[in-house]
């Protein structure tokens, strides 16, 4: 009994640690609707706190990313550059809206800027299942590149998510080409 | 070659100026859209992924030359420009200014500022991703589905990439001919069913095109033209089919049933039977062709009178029958009742008068038995004969008629003599020019016996002349309607031997109801 149990342990090991290690093939989300939920919510977080007196208490400068789009240059990029310019992007984001959750106090806001930071956090499982392959950060970007700009208020700083959610990010999702596979 | 030359110029020309002038049309439907829709000035749209098209108007009388403006625009984080301004000519004294922009990046605010002689006239900042203004779609069609009540509309969506799952569109269909109708809205689709329409109705449809607002959005386009499409025409329910046809059976049976339990009153309202003296005379039309003589010298012997046949509903036309003629002294004009008298004069309003006449003849029968004053006349007529030219009985131009049974054997008293078994003759054959109602009176049958039956008509002495007959003649009072005949009883010349001989009474008279007696002048008949 000892030598038929060993080797089934054995196997058991093997596979328990190959359903830990090998991740599970992820469907690839197309479906426009989600990133349209994004995109509503992120414009409801910039009316809601446009009106936010003193800027909601929040002070300093944050760096983000540009969301003019030339479609004639965009088509000339490549998936793989147009999915770094998007992720870098999702990046700054999220340290901003990081840096912004520390500095204002009333729960209403703080609640807003949780979802905003939620929603980076999700776009980001969407662009990892379109199999655009997770590029290394770049370094902080400084100022004065041509990808990125520094925002001085907190609707700005919505202002500005909202509008590269509505074209980079979107612009990506819908022509990558996982999702062209799926409609043909 | 020249001539080609100059055709193919002369056509691109007029595709040029066609082309043109679809496009001004377009450009015209969009401004005016815009001047409806947008109230911030200058009023721009784009048309495609790379353009952008701004203007504002002025009024004549203050608008100056396009040089006299600049247009100036910003990108975000980038150095401003300046648009060519152009001008051209609107309606309602007006003047439109116009710049155009290429390569124009979205998701990026642009600043504009207009200036007008250096001075700052109109200012905004817009997102070029938001002031979508497009075409209306291409090749609306319309199809069948298939199923009632349903059209399929169909189109193609215009050619703009990245934006095809944010376009959003608006159909609009109706009846024809009809304001009101309904609007339906499908989103990221190039066709839409049209459900609960009715059947066999002409539809119109038309669509237009906006985007959904998310990641772009701008104006309601102009609407397509209207297409014309007519539904299926609706099939009978078949619930419906097999219940009218259960209660349309139901309705037949009873009205079937109905006309059998009254098909011989029906019958005789709808289709009343002619009478027909066929059965009573047979023989007469099918072997003899109506020949009355001939077939009366074929008969079977005996006078037979059915009393049914003489019945009739109408009332009986007057028909005088004088007996025997003999010259003597007129006879008292009050031979018959003078209301009776007076009604006998007249052939005009029958009926009125027979009506008058009955109830006269009621009242005086009521008074004299009916069956005895004839027989009273006849004794007058007898005791004081008197031409007839003068009896009251010929005053009218009635017809008359005497029966003249010929006794060969002489005096011989009149025994039991049967009515029925005395011919009647030349009623038919005297060549008279009565009416035929006059003419028929009955069915007899000519008889073998002792003596024979002659007759004569008033018709044949028509200036009242009616010859005087010698004694020995049986009289019998007979009233012809024209379809019936009444007769009285038989009464004899010689009214002493009433007792002696038994003459057997006419039954027929009693058979004719009592209030549809004939006016009651007798026909006398002579035998």
């Amino acid at each position: 009994m000892s030598s038929i149990s060993g080797p089934v342990v054995v196997l058991l090991m093997v596979l328990q640690w190959a359903g830990r290690g090998l991740p599970s093939p992820v469907r690839p989300i197309c479906d426009p609707r989600v990133l349209d939920r994004f995109i509503m919510e992120a414009r409801d977080t910039e009316t809601a706190l446009r009106g936010c007196k003193a800027g909601c208490g929040v002070t300093g400068t944050f760096v983000v990313p540009l969301t003019n789009v030339d479609f004639v240059v965009w088509e000339k990029k490549d998936t793989g550059e147009q999915a770094l310019e998007v992720q870098s992007g999702m990046s700054l984001f999220g340290q901003a809206l990081g840096a912004v959750r520390e500095s204002v106090s009333r729960v209403a806001v703080q609640i807003l800027i949780d979802n905003n930071k939620s929603n980076i956090h999700s776009l980001g499982q969407v662009l990892r299942s379109l199999h655009i392959q997770d590029l290394p950060l770049p370094p902080a970007p400084a100022v004065g590149d041509l990808v990125t700009r520094k925002v001085s208020s907190l609707s700005e700083l919505l202002h500005v998510h909202t509008n590269f959610l509505r074209g980079k990010v979107r612009l990506l999702l819908t022509n990558a080409p996982a999702c062209q596979q799926n409609s043909t | 070659m020249t001539n080609n030359n100059l055709n193919k110029l002369l056509a691109f020309c007029v595709l040029f100026c066609a082309q043109k002038t679809s496009i001004v049309h377009a450009l015209e439907t969009k401004v005016a859209l815009l001047l409806h829709a947008e109230p911030e000035i200058p009023k721009c749209f784009a048309e495609g992924l790379s353009d952008l098209t701004c203007f504002w108007e002025e009024d004549e009388e203050r608008a100056g030359s396009a040089d006299q403006y600049s247009f100036r625009y910003t990108y975000q984080n980038e150095n401003s420009s300046e648009c060519a301004v152009t001008a051209l000519p609107a309606a309602g004294g007006k003047r439109l200014y116009f710049c155009r922009l290429s390569q124009t990046p979205c998701f990026v605010p642009l600043d504009i500022r207009v200036f007008r002689d250096d001075l700052l006239i109109h200012n905004r900042s817009l997102f070029i991703e938001l002031v979508f203004l497009l075409d209306p779609p291409a090749n609306l069609t319309l199809t069948s589905t298939g199923t009632q009540g349903q059209l399929k509309a169909s189109w193609l969506p215009p050619s703009l990439k990245y934006m095809g799952d944010s376009m959003m569109y608006e159909v609009s269909y109706a009846m024809a001919g009809s304001h009101i109708g309904k609007v339906e809205e499908v989103q990221a689709s190039s066709e839409l069913i049209l459900r609960g329409l009715q059947s066999g109705t002409k539809y119109k449809v038309r669509i237009r095109i906006k985007l959904d607002g998310i990641s772009y959005s701008g104006y309601w386009s102009a609407w397509t033209d209207p297409v014309l499409m007519e539904t299926m025409p609706g099939d009978l329910d078949p619930l419906i089919v097999s219940l009218s046809l259960i209660i349309s059976l139901v309705l037949t049976l009873l009205s079937l049933i109905v006309l059998m339990s009254h098909r011989r009153f029906l019958l005789k309202k709808i289709w009343p039977i002619i009478p027909t003296p066929e059965s009573k005379f047979q023989g007469l039309f099918k072997v003899y062709g109506g020949d009355f003589q001939e077939w009366l010298g074929h008969s079977t012997g005996g006078l037979w009178l059915r009393p049914a046949y003489f019945y009739s509903e109408e009332f009986p036309a007057p028909l005088e029958v004088l007996s025997e003629v003999s010259l003597g002294p007129a006879l008292p004009s009050s031979a018959l009742p003078p209301k009776a008298s007076e009604a006998l004069g007249e052939e005009e309003d029958e009926d009125k008068k027979l009506k008058r006449v009955d109830s006269a003849l009621m009242e005086g029968w009521r008074e004299t038995p009916q069956e005895h004053w004839p027989m009273d006349q006849l004794r007058a007529i007898h005791q004081h004969p008197a031409p007839w030219t003068q009896s009251s009985l010929l005053e009218s131009h009635d017809a008359y008629v005497t029966l003249n049974a010929q006794n060969h054997s002489g005096e011989e008293p009149l025994d039991d003599i049967l009515e029925e078994t005395l011919p009647l003759q030349v009623l038919f054959a005297s060549g008279r020019t009565s009416s035929e109602s006059r003419s028929d009176l009955g069915s007899f049958q000519q008889s073998s016996g002792s003596g024979c039956l002659s007759s004569q008509s008033s018709f044949e002495y028509p200036n009242h002349t009616w010859p005087p007959k010698g004694p020995g003649y049986t009289y019998m009072a007979v009233a012809d309607s024209g379809v019936s005949m009444d007769y009285s009883p038989i009464s004899s010349n010689k009214i002493d031997d009433i007792g002696k001989g038994v003459i057997y009474t006419n039954e027929y008279k009693n058979e004719i109801p009592a209030h549809r007696r004939p006016i009651g002048t007798p026909i006398h008949f002579a035998f």
